[in-house]
């Protein structure tokens, strides 16, 4: 069996779990769309600009959401339970185990920002065309790695018991002050000021950059700083992980 | 060589789970790992397949690192029974452990052998405690490995399950290893061809259930005399007999017995199985 092919295999049970867990599936599929159709639908419906800008910027918070706070509470759960433990003794290496985790991830924040995507072409005047979308697909994917990471770092630097506020503090957080829920412009002028260094803005002005914003480049570069912040901290979890529980 | 352990020690805190610990089991070979509780069992068998590393000495598995991808294909293992993802059902989990092996068996075939076949739709989160014991089984077969370790093989069984496991694991047995650890010498004596008694890390014992108990040597002699109910431990009850007969003793229901494997296994340990 090929590395490829056990991450598939892997990414199917784990997305099987999760897609069958309605308690699991609502929340984190549905609450960013509902967030964005109850906070901000009315602002967007009025001009083609704002329905962009909005819609993209809960396509960010959607994927945040799922990749931050989803999985590092995820991780921090099951990185001591029995299946975790019987996986390890499965013919898969350490990075079977990680890029499935990953992908499954990834995947679930692409369906959570796919439906925040319908319900803006439904119900706003939002004017993007296939390339930009394909331009959404791509950044989207591109501006969720650090935030795996985070979600990974979470998981292994946290308990069971303390991911959860602890996930759900940074992601809030990190969404409003980064500007997912409302124009940067309209912050208080403190949050306004830390906000162009946050990930999450850097997120958000990466998919605005779609639009012609032509703030790619400089959002790439800090996304990829916080991506290897954030790899050298989950790395570091994780080790301290292992020595923990399989020395 | 399936599994070689070479003087393992292994330390948790003031604690040595291992102290020293060799012993090398051979290809298609069923052999039972013996101790009482706090022995080493669990900590061994953790070692031998890659969750822990000793702190001191060497094991090697199919003659590599237990951590190794080529070494674990080799190998199956059941998880605990708790664990399975709940939503999974029971054909999709074989199926996922099917796929790490080079030449799985049949689903089907580990389905039926289990009594899962009815089950096989059903989601891993509704069985019960007996039903998830049975497919914690069924996976260390699933990938058709050369070496299977299996923790309290009968734990949570009923008496028609357990009967079928031993039918299983005797039918394929000659085909692979396995190594199983257990309370139960019942279990032990019908399934094992070799025993090894481990107690505070250290291997007492290493052969048959026929040599463990004549290792305790002598025989039990007991028999309705004048007065009352006797047993009598002898060396050599022959001598004892020829005796007893000569005194003109008047005695009924002359029984002479071995020592049990239990009676053996607490000689050994100074304690419960």
């Amino acid at each position: 069996m090929s590395a490829l092919g056990l991450v598939r295999a892997h990414v199917k049970v784990q997305f099987l779990d999760l897609l069958r867990w309605p308690g699991y599936v609502v929340p984190t599929v549905v609450f960013p769309a509902m967030f964005y159709v109850l906070f901000d639908l009315p602002f967007a419906r009025t001009r083609a600009q704002a329905a962009d800008a909005t819609a993209l910027a809960f396509i960010a918070f959607a994927i945040v959401g799922v990749t931050l706070y989803q999985f590092g509470v995820g991780i921090a759960q099951e990185r001591g339970r029995p299946w975790e433990r019987y996986l390890r003794t499965l013919p898969a290496g350490a990075g079977v185990r990680f890029c499935s985790r990953i992908v499954t991830a990834v995947l679930f924040g692409l369906l959570t920002a796919a439906v925040v995507a319908a319900v803006a072409r439904a119900l706003t005047p939002i004017d993007l065309g296939l390339v930009q979308w394909l331009g959404v697909l791509l950044f989207s994917i591109a501006g969720g790695v650090p935030f795996v990471l985070i979600g990974i770092s979470i998981g292994y630097w946290t308990s069971a018991r303390a991911a959860v506020p602890i996930a759900t503090a940074c992601n809030l957080l990190l969404a409003y002050a980064g500007g997912l829920w409302m124009p940067p412009r309209y912050l208080p002028e403190f949050v306004a000021r830390i906000s162009p260094y946050l990930p999450t803005r850097m997120f958000a002005d990466l998919l605005w950059s779609v639009t012609g914003s032509g703030r790619a480049p400089a959002a790439l570069a800090g996304l990829a700083l916080y991506a290897l912040i954030f790899a050298a901290v989950a790395t570091i979890g994780y080790r301290r992980d292992e020595r923990k529980r399989y020395a | 060589m399936v599994l070689r352990f070479e003087n393992v020690v292994k330390r948790y805190g003031a604690v040595r789970a291992l102290d020293g610990l060799s012993f090398a089991l051979e290809r298609n070979q069923i052999v039972a790992l013996l101790g009482p509780n706090g022995a080493g069992k669990t900590t061994a068998l953790e070692i031998a397949l890659g969750l822990r590393s000793p702190d001191a000495g060497s094991v090697t598995l199919f003659g590599g690192s237990p951590r190794t991808l080529a070494a674990r294909r080799r190998l199956g293992v059941t998880p605990q029974e708790s664990g399975f993802p709940d939503m999974l059902a029971v054909e999709e989990i074989v199926a996922f452990v099917c796929r790490h092996y080079p030449s799985p068996a049949a689903e089907a075939q580990t389905l039926e052998a289990f009594g899962l076949r009815d089950l096989r739709k059903r989601r891993a989160g509704t069985l019960s405690g007996g039903e998830a014991r049975r497919l914690a089984l069924a996976l260390s077969f699933a990938g058709n490995p050369e070496l299977i370790v299996l923790d309290e093989p009968s734990a949570g069984l009923d008496v028609q399950a357990r009967r079928r496991l031993w039918e299983f694991v005797r039918d394929t047995g000659p085909q692979r290893s396995v190594l199983f650890t257990t309370h139960y010498l019942e279990e032990a004596q019908a399934l094992a061809s070799r025993i090894l008694v481990i107690d505070r890390g250290r291997l007492l014992f290493d052969g048959t259930s026929q040599q463990l108990r004549e290792r305790v040597g002598g025989r039990r002699l007991t028999y309705d005399g004048e007065n009352g109910h006797v047993v009598v431990t002898a060396g050599d009850t022959d001598v004892y007999v020829r005796e007893l007969v000569a005194s003109g003793a008047v005695f009924t229901n002359l029984e002479i017995t071995k020592p049990s494997l239990e009676e053996a296994f607490l000689s050994l340990t100074g304690g419960a199985p």
